[in-house]
């Protein structure tokens, strides 16, 4: 739910008198902050890999540590006033290309650099379109010379969120911060990008036994919060797996204008990504002789109509594979294009659309088969050599397919993401 | 290593007229191939594969000269010769027209192009060829084979000559040599005569030249295999000699190796026979065998018809195999198997019909090996008549596709810790380990000593398992296309490498190179394509650190050159440091900071290597170290597979003392032609002394002669790292030999460093066999990366006939898989062996932290039971108990012995057992060890060798501690198991336990089959079980069973059990655990309560009790509310607004101590803020402090001590993990989607911790309302004050005044009130409010008492008095109070605060909520 008004909501109400930090809290921690400013050290982990799913539990392992100096005999316990931590979604569209609507908090692309108050999106561009609730990690937290403490952050990524994605007129890019804060500094953030995928659908899906199973007896709650999350995860894997197993045949003739160049054989059209598309050209049937064909696996980035800055202006495009191939002589042959792992699945918000095709490109002969081919009788030895020279067209087709997400534990492997992030303050 | 991809590419000839293909031959320079039909010789490029021309005979020449055979080019390729059947060679002259090109694309003027790029003829387009016959030569005599050499062309008839025929023909003419004047023996030693080969027809049936043998491995029409070599230079009959391959009698075709020196025989018995030349000697020598084996190939093993063709890839690293029943078989140049097409999906379709096997009647490798075209000579039979137009295109030329390991041409070992496989365009990376890996590594550290498993969030055995998946399990590649642009104009990548991280790659083509960083998926080329196209790579690159260093011939100044180029600048020339080299470069690598270069002239170069800041681009500079001539040792420079340096040394006694030296270059290791060979830095002369002096001596140290270390060795591993902790692995040199499995040169240490004996070895080769082709080593891992091949079948998906033709029919998919093999107890295993325990235990413990260490053990004590226990002949030395003694020296020793026991059959049990020791013992040292888990697997297996008795009696061991500790699936299960143990002992013995279904079949079998499913439910038991299963065990299936009398006594016996544990809880006051173990195992709590009220459920100790809830429900002690906390929220939700205190000892003592101690020294800080505050505030402090609803008394130590606190400890993890988030989230709504300030987050953190976790507060409700219904009042009034709530008090007071409860049960209530409230003065005051909130009550209640019975009554002046007591300790350290208060006005205050006690505390906390929001000053 992209809204820009809740982000407009927030500023506003960070605005508001009554929230502003009050002085008084500060007084108590005077004398340490005196002191002269050593460091703790902040590191946030996430411990299965920066890539979920929509729903899914994010933990992240904060840990603080006051670094043991030998140099400074002197060591002194380090303390920390607050540090609270908050995931949202950072909404960033390209000015020339998509109109939002006019709103008084989108004044602000850049958030104020405000220093007093726990904004997770200060100093990023863009809008906040989605933030969960802003959980307390600890209040004075008192680190001695080589002491560290862990905390866990635990929260359910939001179902019905955008995914995670970079696209040439619009971004969407999730983040968790941790704001923390010395007594009478600044709010430091540490800044923990991970990726989000979505599968459609996958809110719909009703855990059937969930009321039957239900406990009533609260001794039996342990566990069930982990098997809640893991069963998504396993319903999302057997969803994946039903809807990208299944393969049959797709038969297309290509043909222009001339006549028929070939047949093309694909075996699915739903994916994920980290798979690869296969498909095959049959040419020996063709009448008209291909030159070359090229196949690129592209991506279609379209602004939804009301968005848009200019009225039809044209879609964005964007390659991820491509495989080109001389096949003048060339009766059957086949490709494999990678789908990247580090690739967006197609999905559609109500600002943007993202869709997947296969771009195809043909160069073909303006004659047909035959013809140039053979000059030669049977009374002489004879001797064959091609043409120099082809009149050529060319043309293209796309094919659309469709991609989902994959295992999110998959794609953390190639993420560009660190599971490790720190900052010292 | 190679691997197949995809399907194959079908061409199709565009001629008309049809002829069946019959052979296909590549130019040397692989940029065309010629395709022969019977009366046809065509050329075609090789990229892209088109037709460039084809030369047809004349009908009336084609009778002549009979259909054409075989075909040979030039070394030059400027000509082609042809034999044909009647003994006629035709000589075919290829003129090129320059410039000229063919299909080249004529775009329509204003149309869309595809693509342009400026040489874009000569790279997409086909060259125009000629093809003009020169001459026709007529042997007489049937042809059987041609041999192309450098000068002459070779041709063998079938009277027995030798046709030696120059390539222009003119000069010289031809040669022939009668084969019966070549003299043969078995060895060149022997005598200068050999025998002749003495009768008339025999002649040679193939044969090919040896350049680095200098002569022809040749095959004889009668199945006799040789080598014939000219002695001299000449190449005339007089100077010939030969020498035969003794054991071969029935040798079909030959294929020589040149750079391996080796000579493949094909034999008619479908094996192939693998030569080479002892140098010594001269005679032959068998080096390996390549057969299909049984046991992968158990129908078609026996019966592939004789060797038809072999063909090795241009890089000498693969021989291409091909029989007369048709199929493809890969093997590595020393016998390893990579692919056969004869098994598999290749011969079954999906529907489980054989296929026909491609048949292969010629086949050539083109490129770079990416490339093999066969012609399918199987076609011919498909294509009578039907549909003749289409069918008739069809030609039998299949191009398949190949995917080769980088190692097979760039050998830069040292960064090897990847895989990276090249394909035509594209580049496939083991993904993520790089990062991942050391996740394992890293964490496995910790686990290493928690044999249970944990399913909290923070339990290593999560990162565990997924790091050790990505190793293990994972199967996806990395894929890189590689960049078009460069592509296109440098097909076909020549040479690859990947830094040490796994973050960038680097490719060579033709020319110049291109890199990519897996970071920013990004390609960086050439900004300047004339540097580019000058620059040809000649002896492979490395990566050194952001450096890419290469060896080049510079085109434009025709010199060999050493580049580095610096990643991070742009790739140009002026970036990059340029040294001049002498002579051609072959081979380089790179060791720590040295280069290692191999040249023509046969010598190593080593050049130290060092990076210089300088501005914005650092350069590495290049100097040379050290110059080795090779050339004694070397016939050939070509034969040199790879050079390194290694810290490898013979002695390694010295590095023990000195491991600082382990990491120096301590010798070159040189594959020569297969075999392994060591030059060590000679230490042994007065260098050594000098080395101190002048650290540059060093570096010139000689090298000893030679020692050859291995055979047949394809790979070479050995790192430069250091671990202390893994030398055995790290300072290993790890070799792959093909066929025969790995080796691996292990060092020995000596024991307590102690000087070894000088004639105890210090190294050992051990040979390990594994399932893969290793392509990486990961030294501290150990374990081998690999890949293989694997198919996958579309062909199900075509049901019409037409389709037959279809290719995705006729051949799988292929696909390459990532594999990873672990080795250590192959080499475990031969150390015991060879009486090396020491050394294998050394080895072990520093591997045992690897996560998969306990399988690796596992394994070693299976493959060893299995081998010994099924031998047939009697082992007077067995391994098993060595092995078995061995394992003992691990804490998993008892979880192996099981996990094995469990795999094997139970025939082999007591074999294992005689090895290991009594189950019995063994399961009594799990339970010792608290390992229950390992406990339960054992009682299965004293279950199935035991009496029932004794498996009931342990089963009940297991059971009560299953309990203590709190395992309730252990627990359920262990119930289960009592309970079929006990229907099993009603029915007549061998107890057959049944636990779901009443089995009818009994004895040995069934015996077995339960164990197994048994085990497996256990193993379950972790993982699968889905809440349904565990929820309803207890009461579905038990509670049928106990309407059964059979087993009623067994439930009497197991309900006896839960009751006493149920009971011991309850005496240690356990209420949470009591809760979980009701709710676990379905035990009806409130009946046994009821039983039970007057005995165990009484409570004897209210404190104690109290004080213990909280401990277990992290329910932190009330503290009364500080009156100096400001609440931004006015809406009065948050009024019980109370600090909190959570100190690590909760124990009330500690905390009164501490209060003391820092009440003083906390003085002067307040102080020092009112200084900085201002009168004016005091003046409103003042005020408020003489509010009349003063209790602040108590509070400012608290305050205080505060700023010690961990106010979230509750959630630290540090202390406990049980809390997760605990209740974060109740902050009030209306903010939820704020970012909150300091104050608030203070504020609310407060008020939560104050509350306790939101999951207790359900707890403790759910176990008050069970004890409410029991009638366990005194239970009920102890969660009241815990959750300090009045009504529930009230309703228990009602409750005993309604109905008549025992008199005893309201005294132990009163009596135990009285205690808390004692307590409360003293320890804990901040349940005081409470207490005094329901003092009426509790006055109520003693009346009530009092009037049942009359002893020692209850004083409430004993409760004021102690309320003195403890005030005046408060308002003395109320003077820090950041409160501000004035200390002079304390007494007064502390008697009013007394005055007011009786207030109820909402009010209180009302009127402090006015007073400190007064309190803020802004």
């Amino acid at each position: 739910m992209p809204v820009p008004g809740l982000a407009v909501a927030i500023l506003a109400l960070l605005q508001h008198p009554a929230l502003s930090p009050c002085p008084l809290l500060g007084f108590s921690w005077q004398v340490c902050s005196r002191a002269v400013q050593a460091m703790i050290e902040v590191l946030a982990k996430l411990g299965r890999g920066p890539v979920f799913l929509a729903g899914e539990v994010l933990e992240c392992v904060i840990t603080f540590t006051n670094p043991l100096s030998a140099s400074s005999t002197s060591a002194s316990s380090e303390m920390l006033a607050w540090a609270s931590a908050q995931i949202h979604c950072q909404f960033h569209a390209s000015e020339n290309r998509v109109a939002l609507p006019p709103s008084d908090g989108s004044k602000h692309d850049v958030q104020a650099e405000n220093e007093t108050v726990f904004v997770p999106n200060r100093g990023e561009r863009g809008q906040c379109i989605l933030s969960t609730p802003p959980k307390i990690l600890f209040c004075d937290l008192r680190l001695d010379p080589g002491e560290s403490k862990s905390y866990s952050y635990c929260e359910t990524l939001p179902i019905d969120g955008p995914p995670s994605f970079r696209g040439q007129s619009v971004k969407y890019v999730y983040k968790l911060t941790i704001g923390c804060q010395r007594v009478n500094s600044p709010i430091k953030l540490l800044r923990v990008p991970f990726r989000v995928l979505v599968l459609h659908g996958l809110k719909d899906y009703q855990f059937p036994q969930d009321e039957a199973v239900a406990p009533s007896n609260p001794f039996l709650e342990e566990e069930e919060g982990l098997k809640k999350d893991s069963r998504l995860a396993d319903l999302a894997t057997e969803l994946l797996m039903v809807a990208t197993s299944r393969r049959s045949l797709h038969l297309y003739n290509i043909s222009n204008t001339r006549g028929k160049v070939g047949t093309f054989c694909i075996f699915k059209t739903v994916y994920k990504i980290g798979e690869d598309v296969i498909g095959t050209f049959n040419f020996s049937e063709g009448d008209i002789p291909c030159l070359q064909f090229s196949v690129s696996l592209q991506t279609e980035e379209s602004i939804q109509e009301e968005f848009q800055r200019r009225r039809g202006q044209p879609v964005s495009f964007s390659t991820h594979a491509r495989h080109q191939e001389a096949c003048l002589h060339t009766a059957q042959s086949s490709f494999s294009l990678p789908i990247p792992l580090s690739s967006t699945p197609g999905f559609t918000t109500n600002i943007v659309s993202l869709k997947w095709r296969l771009h195809f490109e043909f160069v073909t002969s303006g004659e047909s088969a035959g013809t140039c081919l053979v000059r030669g009788s049977q009374s002489e030895a004879v001797t064959w050599t091609g043409v120099e020279q082809m009149e050529v067209d060319t043309f293209s087709w796309d094919l659309p397919i469709k991609v989902l997400p994959t295992n999110p534990i998959l794609a953390s492997y190639v993420s560009q993401f660190s599971n490790t992030n720190s900052i010292t303050i | 290593m190679y691997f197949l991809s995809g399907w194959p590419k079908r061409l199709l000839c565009p001629l008309e007229v049809l002829e069946q293909p019959l052979h296909i031959q590549t130019d040397p320079q692989r940029a065309f191939f010629a395709v022969l039909s019977p009366s046809q010789l065509s050329i075609w490029y090789c990229r892209p594969s088109v037709l460039i021309v084809s030369y047809k005979e004349l009908s009336k020449a084609a009778s002549q000269f009979g259909p054409y055979k075989q075909a040979e080019w030039r070394p030059d390729s400027t000509m082609i010769a042809v034999s044909t059947a009647n003994g006629y060679i035709l000589f075919f002259e290829i003129p090129s027209a320059r410039d000229k090109y063919l299909y080249e694309p004529v775009y329509p003027k204003g149309g869309p192009h595809l693509k342009g790029t400026p040489h874009y003829k000569e790279e997409q387009c086909a060259p125009s060829l000629n093809l003009e016959m020169k001459k026709v030569l007529d042997l007489q005599a049937s042809i059987t084979s041609l041999q192309s050499t450098i000068e002459d062309l070779l041709v063998a008839t079938a009277d027995g000559f030798l046709h030696l025929i120059h390539w222009d023909g003119m000069t010289n003419g031809r040669k022939a040599i009668n084969l019966c004047t070549v003299p043969f023996s078995v060895d060149l030693q022997s005598s200068r005569a050999g025998s002749l080969l003495g009768f008339e027809d025999v002649y040679v049936r193939d044969m090919e030249y040896c350049a680095t043998l200098d002569g022809f491995a040749v095959v004889f029409n009668d199945g006799r295999v040789g080598f014939i070599t000219p002695m001299s230079s000449k190449f005339t009959a007089e100077q010939l000699h030969g020498v035969w391959a003794q054991d071969v009698i029935d040798g079909t075709c030959v294929a020589v190796n040149n750079k391996y020196r080796l000579m493949a025989f094909g034999c008619a018995n479908g094996s192939v026979q693998v030569y080479t030349i002892d140098t010594t000697t001269g005679a032959m020598q068998f080096s390996h065998k390549l057969e299909l084996t049984p046991k992968q190939y158990p129908d078609i093993w026996n019966k592939t018809g004789p060797v038809k063709l072999m063909r090795w890839s241009p890089d000498s690293c693969v021989v291409m195999v091909t029989w007369e029943c048709g199929g493809l078989s890969l093997w590595s140049v020393f016998g390893a198997q990579l692919i056969c097409t004869l098994g598999g999906d290749f011969a079954y379709q999906s529907d489980g019909s054989k296929k026909d096997p491609l048949k292969i009647s010629s086949m050539t490798w083109g490129s770079e090996g990416y490339h093999l075209w066969v012609i399918d000579g199987s076609s011919s039979n498909v294509k009578p008549e039907r549909d003749a137009n289409n069918e008739a295109h069809q030609f039998g030329i299949l191009q398949f596709h190949f995917i080769k390991s980088a190692l097979t041409v760039n050998p830069c070992m040292s960064n090897q810790e990847q895989v990276l496989l090249q394909g035509e365009d594209r580049l496939y990376l083991n993904c993520g380990d790089a990062t991942q890996a050391q996740s394992p590594r890293n964490a496995s550290a910790h686990s290493e000593h928690k044999p249970t498993r944990e399913r909290g969030p923070f339990s290593d055995g999560s990162l565990d398992s997924q790091g050790l998946s990505t190793l293990l399990g994972h199967r996806h590649w990395h894929v890189v296309q590689i960049h078009s642009t460069y592509l296109e104009s440098n097909w076909p990548i020549r040479f690859s490498a990947i830094d040490k991280l796994g973050q960038n790659v680097a490719v060579v083509g033709k020319f110049g190179f291109a890199h990519y960083s897996l970071l920013t998926k990004k390609w960086k080329l050439f900004g300047n394509i004339t540097q580019e196209q000058n620059m040809m790579v000649t002896g492979g690159l490395a990566w050194w650190n952001d450096f890419i260093v290469l060896a080049c011939y510079n085109l434009n100044d025709h010199q060999e050159e050493l580049r580095v180029y610096l990643r991070t600048s742009n790739l140009d020339n002026a970036f990059a440091h340029i040294t001049k080299l002498q002579a051609d470069t072959l081979l380089l690598s790179i060791f720590r900071d040295i280069v290692i270069l191999f040249r023509a002239d046969c010598s190593i170069c080593l050049y130290s290597i060092e990076r210089r800041p300088e501005g914005l681009n650092p350069t590495a500079s290049i100097q040379v170290l050290q110059e080795v001539s090779m050339s004694r040792y070397i016939p050939h420079p070509f034969l040199v597979v790879s050079v390194t340096l290694t810290s490898v040394r013979t002695e390694t006694g010295i590095t023990l003392k000195m491991p600082q030296q382990a990491c120096e270059a301590e010798s070159i290791m040189l594959n020569l032609a297969g075999q392994l060979i060591m030059l060590q830095r000679d230490r042994s002369g007065p260098q050594i002394r000098d080395k101190d002096n002048n650290p540059n001596q060093r570096k010139h140290l000689p090298f000893c002669a030679p020692v050859v270390l291995a055979q047949s060795v394809e790979n070479v591993w050995t790192t430069c790292r250091i671990n202390k902790q893994k030398r055995h692995l790290l300072e290993a040199l790890w070799l792959s030999c093909g066929g025969a499995g790995m080796k691996v040169w292990l060092p020995l240490f000596p024991r307590d460093h102690r000087k070894p004996h000088s004639f105890l070895s210090r190294r050992i080769m051990l040979p390990f066999h594994i399932n893969i082709y290793p392509l990486a080593v990961l030294f501290e891992d150990a374990l081998v990366l690999g890949a293989v091949n694997d198919t996958v079948l579309y062909d199900c998906l075509y049901t019409q006939t037409s389709a037959r033709e279809h290719l995705e029919v006729l051949f799988p998919f292929s696909i390459v898989e990532r594999t990873s093999q672990i080795y250590l107890h192959h080499i475990l295993r031969q150390l015991l062996v060879r009486n090396l325990g020491e050394q294998a235990l050394l080895l072990a413990h520093s591997c045992a932290t690897l996560p998969y260490f306990s399988h690796v053990l596992e394994l070693m004590l299976h493959e060893v039971l299995e081998e010994e226990a099924t031998s047939r002949e009697p082992i007077p030395d067995p391994l098993l108990p060595t092995v078995a003694k061995f394992i003992t020296e691990f804490p998993l020793f008892l979880q192996t012995v099981v996990h094995c026991a469990r795999k094997t059959e139970y025939a082999l049990w007591n074999y294992l057992f005689a090895a290991v020791g009594n189950p019995k013992d063994l399961f009594e040292e799990c339970l010792m060890a608290q390992d229950l888990d390992t406990a339960a697997s054992y009682l299965i297996i004293l279950q199935n060798m035991e009496v029932p008795a004794v498996s009931r009696q342990h089963a009940t061991l297991l059971f009560n501690t299953a309990l203590e500790q709190g395992k309730w699936d252990l627990c359920r299960h262990m119930i289960r198991f009592l309970k079929a143990i006990g229907s099993g002992e009603t029915e007549t013995p061998p107890a057959t336990p049944t636990t779901q279904e009443p089995s009818s079949s009994s004895g040995f079998e069934f015996f077995r089959h339960r164990s197994i499913s048994l085990s497996q439910s256990a193993e379950n038991l972790h993982g699968k079980f889905n809440l349904t299963k565990t929820l309803s065990m207890p009461s579905g299936p038990s509670g049928k069973r106990w309407s059964k009398d059979s087993d009623c006594a067994e439930n009497m016996y197991i309900d006896m059990m839960l009751w006493r544990h149920a009971r011991h809880l309850l005496e240690e006051i356990k209420l949470k655990d009591l809760g979980c173990f009701a709710a676990q195992l379905g035990f009806e709590l409130i009946g046994w309560l009821c039983k039970e009220r007057a005995r165990a459920a009484r409570v004897e100790d209210f404190v104690f009790a109290l004080k213990k809830l909280h401990k277990d429900f992290l329910w932190p002690f009330p503290v009364i509310p500080a009156s100096s906390i400001n609440s931004p929220f006015k809406n009065g939700k948050y009024k019980t607004a109370v600090g909190e205190q959570l100190l690590k000892s909760q124990s009330a003592d500690t905390f009164v101590n501490m209060e003391m101690d820092t009440g003083v020294s906390n003085t002067p800080r307040s102080r020092s803020w009112l200084g900085t505050i201002g009168s004016s505030q005091r003046e409103i402090d003042n005020v408020s402090s003489h509010g009349p609803h003063m209790q602040d008394a108590f509070l400012s130590p608290l305050l205080s001590k505060g700023d010690e606190c961990s106010i979230g400890s509750a959630t630290d993890l540090t202390e406990t993990s049980s809390v997760v988030d605990g209740d974060w989230t109740m902050v009030d709504e209306n903010f939820s989607s704020l970012s909150l300030t300091q104050s608030e987050l203070e504020h609310l953190s407060l008020e939560l911790a104050s509350k306790g976790p939101h999951k207790s507060q359900v707890q403790l409700r759910y176990l008050l309302h069970i004890f409410m219904e029991a009638g366990c009042l005194d239970w009920c009034i102890i969660i009241g004050l815990i959750l300090r709530e009045s009504s529930v008090i009230n309703q228990v007071f009602s409750i005993m005044q309604s109905s008549d409860i025992d008199g005893e049960i309201c005294q132990n209530i009163k009596t135990g009130l009285h205690a808390v409230d004692k307590w409360a003065s003293t320890d804990c005051p901040g349940y005081k409010p409470f207490l005094n909130s329901i003092k009426p009550q509790i006055q109520k209640l003693s009346e009530i008492v009092e009037e049942q019975v009359q002893p020692e009554a209850f004083q409430p002046v004993n409760l004021s008095k102690v309320t003195e007591q403890a005030n005046p300790r408060a308002e003395e350290s109320r003077t820090s109070s950041s409160h501000g208060t004035n200390p002079q006005s304390d007494a007064g205050n502390g008697n009013a605060s007394r005055h007011e006690e009786d207030k109820s505390k909402t009010e209180d906390e009302d009127s402090f909520q006015e007073g400190s929001y007064d309190c803020i000053v802004s």
